[in-house]
């Protein structure tokens, strides 16, 4: 496993991304990762707060838009984060705080996915969240916040 | 004349308070402010989207009742950024694209007020389903990329322009 970590981190994709003397390289690509953590996060949020009650005047129905941006958010999220990992794959790869990432961003994409299920999979959505979406509404909200944390952390955590 | 006040403001007692705490202060600023990036970025990026015609059939004065979590977002990226700037001052005075965030900075805020003070009541009155007016598709295009130029300068910041005002 480690043998095979360091092969993809020496790999030249690998030190194309970590140290091309361009700013397209690694900084580019940390940079769209930020951009498609917003593009996750942000329209996810806001879905989340609007079933906990705030904004009640906005029908939920008109969120449904949100779960495509949602998606291209994570298309670019999972290839800039598969070239990160590339680039530091020996260095980052077997970081306890790396598997709490990937950890939180699982179990928030099965989240989202039955919170769609459970809200926009019958026709119209409703615009009172029943208790069930509200749970997973909180659960979103927190495991979004993990993901972030644990994220952040990695640059941390030794 | 920045890096004069910088090289100051690293001396003040709420500096080095800071500089002292840094272990625990700084990873958690950082990952509120990533946290407040999305929040502001998810509510600011809705109502902009609803400028330019997305979302027809909900009143505007209606997307903007989530203004309020933008709001947050940005106090939290406001208070946390400035933590950031009074610990390590010539960091970010040194450094031309942190300015550059600013100037960004400075045109969503300059935009997001001229939407307000010059369109706000069109903006209110207008009704729903209705196509809005080129004015305020402008103004929705304008806060999108000038948010986006913040992020982009923000994350750029270590890779491009560090260094110049380094070892003060």
């Amino acid at each position: 496993m480690e043998q095979f970590l360091l092969q993809l981190q020496e790999s030249n994709f690998g030190v194309w991304v970590s140290s091309a003397p361009t700013l397209l390289a690694y900084p580019t690509i940390l940079m769209l990762h930020t951009v498609g953590l917003a593009m996750i996060v942000g329209p996810a949020w806001v879905l989340d707060v609007r079933l906990l009650g705030y904004g009640a005047r906005l029908p939920v129905e008109a969120l449904r838009g949100a779960f495509r941006i949602m998606w291209i958010g994570f298309f670019i999220n999972a290839s800039t984060g598969i070239a990160l990992f590339i680039s530091e794959a020996d260095d980052k790869g077997m970081k306890w705080i790396f598997w709490v990432k990937l950890a939180s961003i699982a179990l928030a994409l099965i989240v989202t996915s039955r919170l769609r299920r459970a809200v926009f999979g019958g026709g119209i959505a409703a615009d009172v969240a029943t208790p069930r979406a509200r749970s997973l509404a909180k659960a979103s909200l927190l495991l979004w916040f993990a993901a972030i944390t644990a994220g952040r952390l990695m640059a941390y955590v030794k | 004349m920045f890096l004069g006040f910088a090289s100051w403001l690293h001396k003040t007692p709420i500096s080095v308070a800071f500089q002292h705490q840094v272990a625990w202060l700084w990873p958690t600023c950082e990952t509120l402010h990533f946290a407040g990036l999305a929040l502001l970025l998810g509510v600011a990026g809705m109502f902009d989207l609803r400028l330019l015609g997305f979302m027809k059939r909900v009143p505007i004065s209606v997307v903007k009742d989530f203004m309020p979590w933008a709001l947050v977002g940005f106090s939290l990226n406001l208070l946390t950024g400035v933590i950031f700037v009074v610990s390590e001052p010539a960091q970010y005075f040194g450094n031309p694209t942190w300015w550059l965030k600013v100037t960004f900075l400075i045109i969503a805020g300059l935009n997001a007020f001229i939407f307000e003070t010059a369109y706000g009541r069109r903006a209110a009155a207008l009704p729903a389903g209705e196509d809005t007016p080129t004015a305020l598709k402008i103004i929705a295009g304008v806060s999108l990329i000038s948010w986006a130029g913040v992020l982009w300068a923000g994350r750029m910041l270590p890779f491009l322009g560090a260094g110049v005002g380094a070892g003060l």
